[in-house]
C-alpha cells in the first residue's frame, strides 16, 4: 500500500528554539559554512518568526518552520525541472530531489512558492576531522545543486531495511521519524501517513484549526500547520492585510 | 566488396542512431555526473560499525539525556533520551551539534602560558609554586559533581577557598537560605504542580533550567488555550520569546521588578487574597506603580489574577530578593507547587572568600569563557576550546564532551533529586587532563573521580530509596550491589529520588527585604561554553531566528 508522509505542525506549540533546525542539519549532513548568510545558507528547516504587527503590549509572535511542503498537485519543482531530478515517489508522496541529475539551473528554486529549496553555493567542507562527525547513509551533496527537505529519506532507508530484515514488507511507523519531529521539545511537529485514516497526523489534517500555507494556489502541500491564533491563520494564507512579517 | 561513399554515410548514420537510442550516453552522462560529485575533496560520511549509547550531556550543570549515534566508535548524531526523568528526551538546540565540538577549530590541544606554548610539567610546577606560597582559590561552574569534591578538598588542605559559581535558576534560589536555613542547592521549583507562574524575566522558554521540562509542561498544559491549566505570566522590560508565547505578558520599567513584586504583595495582604504570611512591604501601590510604569490597577489586576488559579510561584531571573519575598506572601515556600527542598543538606565548604586574596586561581572547565575572576593572582583556566581573549596566564586543555568520565548530580531548578553519570564514549586527544587530574597529580593521596564515583553509588544504594530510570524503572532495593548500580547509570540511567516533601520547608521572613540592585549571574542561562557548534551558524547566520551572540567563536 503507497504512503503519503506528512506533517503536522501546531504553531501555538511552536518556541521557535531552532532545535529542529539543527537536528535537521546534522541529520543531513548540511554544511555550515563561515561564509554563508541568510541568503545563501542551507536550512532545509528554517523557523521564521512572524508577528501580528503590533509594537505595544498586544504585539504577538510566532514561529514558523519552514521546509519542503511535498506538494502532491502539480509540484511546481518536478513541472519546471530539465533534467527530471525531481519527482514524487508513487510509493510514499515523498518529493525527491536527486543531486546526481541536477544540473543547478534553479528554476525549482524559482518556481517553489514556499522558498523550501536552497543553492549548494560552495563545496561541502567542515573543519579538519570533523567529517568523523557526519551522519552515516546521508551523501553529502556537492557545489553547484539543489537541495531541500526530504523527510529525512536516508531514515525511511534505514527503516525499510530494517523491515525488510525481519522479512516484513511495510515498515514500523515508530522506525521513520524525521529528525526534526524527534528534535522538537514540544511535540509541535507531528508527523505522519496521511493516506491511512487512522493515523493521528491524517485525523489531524482535518481540525478545523488545521492549514496549509498559500492553499489557494493549489499545490495540495501534505506539509499541515494548525494555530487557533486567526492572524496566523491570514498570515499563512497570504491575505494577512493586517499583519506583517516581524 | 566495395565500400562506397554512400555506405559509410548510412553506417554512420545508422551508428549515430543507434547510440543515440541506447542507454550508453544516458549512462556516461549519469556516471559523469555522480563522478563530478565525488571529487576526493568530498568529505564522504563515517563507516563502521553502527551502535547508539546512552549517556548525559556536560556542557552545562542540566545534564540532559543524551542518545548517542556512533560510527566506527566517533560520534556521528546527538538526540534526546526520553528516558531520562528530567529532560524527558529533548535537548538544547545547540545540543544536537555538540557531538562536532570533538573536532571544533578552536579545540585546545596543547598548554598554553601568555599565549606562547608550554608543556604540562611546566604548568604543574608553577602551580606547586604558587599552592606553597600562598592560599589557592578553585572555582567550580557545575558544584556537586565528584571533581567538585576534589576541588573541594584540595582547597581546604592548602588552606584555599572553594567557590561555586551559580546559574540563575540557582541563584533566584539564594535569598531563601537566610530564611529557611537549607542551602540554595538543596531547594528547587515545583513547576510541575504549579497552576500558575509569573516569571519576572526568566526566559522559561528560552534557556532556562533544563529544555525539555519547562517546554513540555507548557506544551501540555498552556500552548494554544486560552484558559490553561498552567498560566504563564511573564514580566519583562521587552519582547522576549517567552513573552510572546505566555498567556499574559506584562511590560514594566526596567530594573522594577523588586517595585512590582512589593506592589503585589501589598495587593495581596490589603486585599486579604492571601493569608497574613510575612510582613508588609515598604512600597505604597502607587510607589510601585511609578516605578514599574504600570497602573496601580494594573498591579491590583495582577495580584488578583495571580491567585485565581492556584498554586502559584513567582521566579527570578537573579537573587533579588523582592521576588522570593512575594512567593513568601503568596505561601509558595514549602508547599506543593512552590519552592520544594529536593534534598537534605550535605557539609559543603563553598566560600564566598574574596579571590584578590588569593596566590593562584584554578578555573574549571565547567565555568564559562566569559567569567573572569576579579584577582591579580596567577590564574590556571582549564578548558576544552579556546573562546578568545582571555586574562587567564595559563590555558589548559581538558577533555571535551563525550571524552571524560563525570557524574552529573541534580540539574539546579529540578524538584528532585537525581544523579546520572556520563562515561567517556571516545578517548581524549593525548595531551588533556581535567583539573581533577591535574591536582590528583599534585595530591597522590586524593581520591580520583572515579573512586568518589563509587563511593557514591554504594552511599544511594545503602540509602535503599529512590528509583533507576533507564529503558525500564528499577527500585534502587532491586540492584544488588554498587557495581551493577553504577554499569546502569554508566550505561544511561539515571538515578531518581523521593519526591520531595514540601511541609518540610518552614520560612521564616520577619522583614520585607530591603531593595538592592540585582546582581545577573556570572553563568547565564543562554549556552556557556565558550565557543559554539559549527551547525549554531544555522541558528545565528543563516537564520534570523537569534540574534548573533557576541564575545563567541571570536
Amino acid at each position: 500500500m503507497s504512503a503519503r508522509y506528512g506533517m503536522v505542525i501546531d504553531l501555538d506549540r511552536c518556541t521557535g528554539c531552532g532545535s529542529c533546525m539543527v537536528a535537521c542539519a546534522s541529520e543531513n549532513n548540511v554544511p555550515s559554512l563561515p561564509q554563508a548568510s541568510d541568503r545563501t545558507g542551507l536550512t532545509p528547516m528554517l523557523v521564521r518568526r512572524i508577528s501580528n504587527g503590533k509594537q505595544d503590549e498586544s504585539r504577538r509572535e510566532a514561529f514558523v518552520p519552514i521546509l519542503c511542503m511535498q506538494c502532491e498537485h502539480e509540484t511546481p519543482c518536478v513541472s519546471v525541472c530539465p533534467q527530471q531530478a525531481v519527482e514524487v515517489d508513487k510509493a510514499t508522496g515523498i518529493v525527491m530531489q536527486m543531486p546526481q541529475r541536477c544540473l543547478g539551473c534553479r528554476y525549482c528554486m524559482t518556481a517553489c512558492p514556499y522558498h523550501a529549496r536552497y543553492f549548494n553555493w560552495w563545496d561541502p567542507a567542515w573543519p579538519a576531522g570533523m567529517e568523523k562527525s557526519l551522519s552515516p547513509g546521508v551523501a553529502v551533496r556537492m557545489r553547484g545543486v539543489v537541495e531541500k527537505c526530504n523527510l529525512c529519506h536516508g531514515r525511511l532507508h534505514s527503516a525499510q531495511e530494517k523491515a525488510a530484515g525481519a522479512g516484513k514488507r511495510e515498515i514500523d511507523p515508530a522506525d521513520y521519524v524525521p529528525a526534526c519531529v524527534e528534535a522538537c521539545p514540544t511535540g509541535a511537529i507531528r508527523f505522519g501517513n496521511l493516506a491511512d485514516d487512522n493515523d493521528p497526523v491524517s485525523q489531524e489534517t482535518h481540525s478545523p484549526e488545521a492549514f496549509r500555507l498559500l492553499a489557494r494556489i493549489g499545490t495540495e502541500p501534505k506539509v499541515f500547520y494548525k494555530s487557533k491564533e486567526p492572524w496566523v491563520r491570514a498570515l499563512a494564507d497570504g491575505s494577512g492585510a493586517e499583519v506583517k512579517r516581524g | 566488396m566495395k565500400v562506397t561513399r554512400r555506405d559509410w554515410l548510412v553506417w554512420g548514420a545508422g551508428a549515430t542512431a543507434g547510440v543515440v537510442l541506447s542507454p550508453v550516453p544516458w549512462k556516461l552522462l549519469g556516471d559523469t555526473s555522480i563522478w563530478t560529485q565525488n571529487w576526493p575533496w568530498i568529505p564522504q560520511p563515517a563507516r563502521g560499525p553502527l551502535e547508539v549509547k546512552a549517556s548525559a550531556c556536560t556542557l552545562c550543570p542540566n545534564g540532559c539525556g543524551l542518545r548517542v549515534r556512533m560510527a566506527g566508535g566517533w560520534p556521528v548524531g546527538l538526540a534526546g533520551l526520553r528516558s531520562h526523568p528530567v529532560s524527558q528526551g529533548a535537548l538544547c538546540p545547540l545540543g544536537f551539534g555538540a557531538h562536532q565540538l570533538i573536532w571544533h577549530p578552536a579545540r585546545l590541544r596543547a598548554v598554553r602560558h601568555r599565549g606562547g606554548a608550554s608543556s604540562w610539567d611546566e604548568a604543574r610546577a608553577a602551580f606547586v609554586k604558587a599552592c606553597s606560597e600562598g592560599p589557592v582559590g578553585i572555582v567550580d561552574g557545575f558544584p556537586g559533581r565528584a571533581a567538585s569534591s576534589v576541588f573541594e578538598s584540595f582547597a581546604q588542605k592548602r588552606n584555599g577557598a572553594y567557590r561555586a559559581v551559580l546559574g540563575p535558576e540557582s541563584q533566584a534560589l539564594t535569598p531563601y537560605e537566610a530564611w529557611t536555613r537549607v542551602p540554595a542547592r538543596n531547594l528547587g521549583f515545583d513547576l510541575e504542580n504549579a497552576r500558575t507562574i509569573v516569571s519576572f524575566g526568566a526566559p522559561l522558554l528560552d534557556g532556562w533550567g533544563t529544555p525539555g521540562r519547562f517546554s513540555h509542561l507548557w506544551a501540555e498544559r498552556a500552548a494554544g488555550q486560552s484558559d490553561p491549566q498552567l498560566r504563564l505570566i511573564h514580566v519583562e522590560t521587552s519582547l522576549s520569546t517567552t513573552g510572546s508565547r505566555a498567556w499574559r505578558r506584562i511590560v514594566i520599567r526596567p530594573g522594577s521588578e523588586a517595585a512590582l513584586a512589593s506592589g503585589i504583595a501589598r495587593v495581596l495582604i490589603e486585599d486579604k487574597l492571601v493569608p497574613a504570611r510575612g510582613p508588609m512591604p515598604l512600597l505604597t501601590l502607587s510607589q510601585a506603580a511609578e516605578q514599574s510604569g504600570i497602573s496601580a490597577d494594573a498591579i491590583r489586576e495582577l495580584a488578583h489574577t495571580m491567585v485565581a488559579s492556584q498554586p502559584v510561584i513567582a521566579i527570578a531571573n537573579d537573587d533579588n530578593p523582592a521576588i522570593a519575598a512575594l512567593n513568601v506572601i503568596l505561601g509558595a515556600v514549602g508547599s506543593r507547587g512552590g519552592i520544594v527542598q529536593r534534598s537534605k543538606p550535605k557539609h559543603s565548604t563553598i566560600s564566598t572568600a574574596d579571590l584578590r586574596d588569593m596566590r593562584a586561581v584554578l578555573i574549571d572547565s565547567s565555568m564559562p569563557w566569559e567569567f573572569v575572576p576579579e584577582t591579580r593572582a596567577e590564574v590556571f583556566r582549564f578548558a576544552a576550546w579556546d573562546g578568545g581573549p582571555t586574562r587567564a596566564d595559563w590555558l589548559l586543555p581538558t577533555p571535551a564532551l563525550l571524552e571524560d568520565l563525570t557524574d552529573m548530580p541534580t540539574a539546579p531548578a529540578s524538584a528532585i533529586e537525581t544523579y546520572a553519570i556520563a562515561a567517556p564514549l571516545v578517548a581524549p586527544p593525548t595531551g588533556t587532563l581535567s583539573a581533577a587530574q591535574f591536582l590528583a597529580e599534585i595530591d597522590p593521596a586524593a581520591a580520583p573521580v572515579e573512586k568518589i564515583i563509587r563511593a557514591r553509588c554504594d552511599e544511594l544504594l545503602r540509602g535503599r530509596a529512590g528509583t533507576v530510570h533507564a529503558q525500564e524503572s528499577t527500585p534502587v532495593t532491586n540492584i544488588a550491589t554498587a557495581e551493577k548500580l553504577e554499569e546502569q547509570l554508566r550505561n544511561g540511567g539515571v538515578w531518581v529520588g523521593e519526591p520531595p516533601r514540601a511541609a518540610a520547608l518552614r520560612c521564616d521572613l520577619k522583614e520585607w527585604p530591603a531593595e538592592r540592585p540585582s546582581k545577573p549571574s556570572a553563568r547565564s542561562s543562554a549556552w556557556a561554553a565558550p565557543v559554539l557548534p559549527p551547525l549554531a551558524t544555522k541558528l545565528y547566520e543563516e537564520s534570523n531566528l537569534l540574534q548573533p551572540v557576541p564575545r563567541r567563536n571570536s
